[in-house]
């Protein structure tokens, strides 16, 4: 029964190592600054020629930074040191307006990334590519222009649309919500921006794939996605760092509108090598009838704190978080999703799936809010996480508030061993352990895989077997 | 609604519009879903209400419990009633019996442990096997009083004991359950208060080796009641039941925060608790937090929670908290839900000629019959039943 710990499961060995470990020799970091003051925040406002109201935004930003404590619950923090990191860096003076235009090694990265195989396969309707803290390569097809889709990195849409981005900016997460929203605030730059007018339909799923190369560099972007009513758009994000010896900080933030009857889903798979901090705040408000889906996976990061938010603030809108979740050996997963019902017939449901090994921690923390008035809400929370090992650890901290009579909330969890019958019975059935194993947690994960874009699914089965080569040599 | 309106339906240019408190569910880094055990009261500082142990109490109300204000006064009654082979005790504070099953979890137990004068010891001698329950009354005639009572079964004992709360009284108090190896104790915890009482303790029960131990929390009346029930086991093979039931009326605030600490091997648990709510500020909040330490294989546990809504403005906090060390278990669970009653129930009732109040009625107590059946104790089963009678018919007139 007792097995030894590390070799019990070799085929899941691999869950955590980190594939994407190499780093591009970095002319533009080493120069960059490091540390935090009102120079530096002016400096990268400066430097992006942004309007006074945005300065002042990032001033406010920095003041509040310094004012919000850290946080005290959730992961341990103690090893960022703000003195250290590098809040701005440009890789490249301008945008590049191909995939030929870019300078070489960043070529190189996002063809190990995979980026032009899934351009050319045409499954991705325009790559947005940050790789530090600009976009440097931009593309959207033609067809989707014509409809008014505005696809850009952010920096960018601040110039060409700023009446729509003052409009919408830090209206869903203020300044002040949270030290690490304060800190984007202060410093954002990157990330990408959405528009999707009324009534279109963007058929297939807006890709991003996130980068960070420089050693000790924050990462800090900013999405902003207004779908506007009836519309309909599908963002995929994909975040991949390689290893360097000192921890990173990745501080994201996403702001998304969703109008009466539009409907969003954004997916995330989150892959940071293993020393990367990602503590990100994410929170989209749905509006009648509206429906927000979020998909998001961690696999990556030394410690992950994301909980996407939904407030569903319009009759009958819909709010849905799917959310997987691998920690290994170093690694603490604290996610989860919470979601505020503030409208009559609001529903909400959370789906989360969490795998331990090596040590590794996962945590669900989730929060469903019923405000009062919100009658007829309904709301379903589960959870399941698997552990493979006696070392590993997984915690649950559901929090549930409710406020009116007329609602129907359940939540409910599991927390299960992989199960000596299962591995018996595909044994028995020719099936290797290592095998057998893969097979049991690939379909612990599949109502969650099969959400996924293609691309992304095969990645995490590939992730799966990774394990089970290492297992063969 | 103007609240919802207020937030949802504004511009959304105003910054802040959203600004509805942001802090997420919290744990302190990196601890364990519980914190500092103490009997020294001077190792808790005075809550403020922002704590997580403390942010869904009404502190205001507590009668200064929590911040060593409340002076000890009021008169507290405490009768008990054995059968023949018990042993009753009334003992000072220096008794080694004393403060064995577990330290105090919070400030207001720790302030309990340090300014009882008297405590109460029963103890069942192994071997004894009990075939009427042992009667614990707690009558209180006003004003604030610190207690402490260790209820102890020697090996292989098996007892029931019933511990009623009556009256009025602002109370602190804990209660020990001290169980040895192989025996079986069922107890059954009645808070009947008057509107006007407060009473706040730490049921802290040792369940040794193969031994097991059923509690069951009932908790009617009282303006704050704040219970925290924690298991803690002495050897492996124990098994620990925890039922509650409890109903909440307008501006009662009935709390109850259970932690079960599997720390040996090849234990059970399973909590069950159910609640009702009915009018203005009616608050329950339940917590289960369970640990699973690192050396507990073979654990096997479940928690649920259940909560009827039945008129508007009350309010519900649930939170079953798990925190897991080793994969090397049978199974781990919570499951909670919040709902109204079901109007096709009351439809199909109504439908067959049952007025709606009695449809009502009998919704409400099928909703807890089955955590009632469990207890054993036919006439404490029958007059709960009667108390959620009377306690409905006050929400119908």
């Amino acid at each position: 029964m007792t097995l030894p710990t590390e070799t019990a499961h070799p085929e899941l060995e691999g869950l955590g190592n980190y594939e994407y470990g190499w780093a591009d020799s970095d002319a533009a970091g080493a120069a960059a600054r490091r540390g935090l003051n009102e120079d530096v925040v002016r400096d990268i406002s400066a430097k992006k020629s942004e309007p006074e109201w945005m300065l002042r935004m990032r001033l406010k930003g920095l003041k509040l930074f310094g004012k919000k404590p850290m946080p005290t619950w959730g992961s341990d923090l103690s090893g960022i040191d703000f003195n250290t990191i590098k809040y701005f860096v440009r890789s490249t003076e301008q945008q590049a307006a191909s995939w030929e235009e870019l300078p070489e090694d960043i070529k190189n990265t996002y063809d190990k990334l995979g980026i032009p195989e899934a351009e050319k396969q045409r499954l991705v309707a325009g790559v947005a590519a940050q790789y530090e803290s600009e976009v440097v390569y931009h593309k959207i097809r033609e067809d989707l222009e014509e409809q008014g889709v505005i696809f850009l990195d952010t920096d960018t849409a601040l110039k060409e649309h700023p009446e729509l981005f003052q409009e919408y900016f830090g209206t869903v997460i203020p300044a002040g919500d949270n030290k690490f929203a304060s800190l984007n605030t202060a410093v954002w730059s990157g990330g990408s921006f959405i528009y999707v007018p009324k009534g279109v339909h963007v058929e297939i799923p807006l890709q991003a794939y996130f980068r960070i190369n420089t050693e000790n560099m924050g990462q800090f972007e900013r999405t902003l996605i207004i779908v506007d009513e009836g519309a309909y758009v599908h963002y995929v994000e994909g975040c991949t760092a390689p290893i360097y010896k000192s921890d990173s900080l990745h501080s994201a933030v996403v702001e998304i509108i969703v109008k009466k009857n539009a409907r969003c889903r954004y997916t995330t798979i989150q892959n940071w090598s293993n020393n990367v901090y990602n503590l990100v705040t994410k929170r989209a408000v749905a509006y009648e009838g509206a429906t927000m889906e979020w998909i998001d996976g961690n696999i990556g990061s030394k410690v992950t704190m994301k909980y996407p938010a939904v407030y569903l603030m319009g009759e009958h809108a819909k709010g849905e978080t799917l959310s997987i979740a691998f920690a290994g050996e170093g690694q603490h997963q604290d996610a989860g999703a919470k979601m505020v019902h503030l409208a009559p017939n609001t529903s909400s449901s959370i789906v989360s799936k969490s795998v331990a090994r090596g040590g590794g921690r996962t945590s669900y923390r989730g929060l469903i809010e019923v405000a009062e008035g919100a009658e007829g809400s309904k709301s379903n929370v589960l959870c399941d996480a698997l552990l493979v090992d006696q070392i590993s650890r997984s915690d649950t901290y559901p929090y549930q508030d409710v406020r009116v009579d007329d609602v129907s909330m359940g939540h409910e969890a599991t927390v299960s061993k992989v199960s000596e019958d299962q591995l018996f019975y595909l044994m028995s059935r020719g099936l290797t352990e290592q095998e057998a194993m893969a097979m049991i947690v690939r379909g612990f994960v599949e109502p969650i895989a099969r959400e996924l874009p293609m691309e992304y699914a095969l990645e995490l089965n590939r992730l799966i077997e990774l394990q089970m080569e290492g297992a063969v040599g | 609604m103007a609240d919802v309106t207020n937030r949802g339906g504004g511009s959304a240019k105003t910054e802040g519009v959203l600004d509805v408190d942001p802090t997420l569910p919290s744990q302190p880094a990196d601890a364990r879903v519980q914190g500092v055990t103490s009997f020294d009261v001077a190792d808790f500082a005075v809550p403020l209400g922002r704590e997580e142990e403390w942010r869904f109490t009404p502190l205001g109300r507590l009668r200064g419990l929590h911040d060593g204000t409340a002076e000890a006064g009021g008169e507290i009654r405490v009768d008990v009633v054995a059968p023949a082979g018990v042993v009753v005790e009334t003992v000072g504070r220096g008794d080694a019996r004393l403060g064995r099953a577990g330290k105090p979890a919070d400030r207001v137990a720790a302030q309990a442990y340090s300014a009882f004068e008297k405590a109460g010891i029963v103890t069942v001698p192994k071997e004894t096997v009990l075939d009427e329950p042992v009667r614990i009354t707690v009558h209180g005639e006003g004003g604030t009083a610190y207690a402490h009572q260790v209820v102890e079964l020697g090996a292989f004992a098996e007892a029931m004991v019933v511990i009623e709360h009556t009256g009025d009284a602002v109370l602190a108090g804990n209660v020990e359950y001290v169980l040895g190896d192989g025996a079986k104790l069922t107890v059954v915890s009645v808070q009947d208060w008057d509107d006007t009482a407060v009473h706040a303790a730490q049921h802290t029960a040792l369940v040794g080796r193969d031994a097991s131990f059923k509690s069951v929390v009932v908790t009617f009346g009282g303006d704050v009641v704040r219970l925290n029930p924690r298991v803690h086991y002495a050897g492996p093979g124990g098994e620990a039941e925890l039922f509650g039931l409890y109903f909440a009326d307008s501006n009662q605030h009935l709390e109850h925060r259970l932690f079960i600490d599997h720390d040996q091997p090849h234990c059970r648990s399973n909590a069950a608790y159910k609640g009702a709510l009915q009018g203005k500020e009616a608050t329950a909040v339940w917590i289960g937090d369970v640990l699973i330490q690192a050396k507990a294989e073979g654990t096997d546990t479940y928690e649920l929670n259940r909560n009827l809504v039945l008129t508007e403005g009350a309010q519900v906090h649930s939170v079953p908290n798990l925190e897991i060390e080793t994969g090397e278990i049978v199974g781990a669970g919570h499951a909670s839900a919040t709902g109204r009653f079901d109007d096709e129930q009351l439809f199909y009732l109504q439908a067959r000629g049952i007025p709606a109040d009695e449809a009502r009625r009998l919704v409400v107590r099928g909703f807890f019959a089955d955590l009632v059946q469990r207890i054993g104790l036919p006439e404490v089963q029958d007059r709960l039943m009667e108390k959620v009678d009377s306690e409905l018919s006050r929400s119908v007139a």
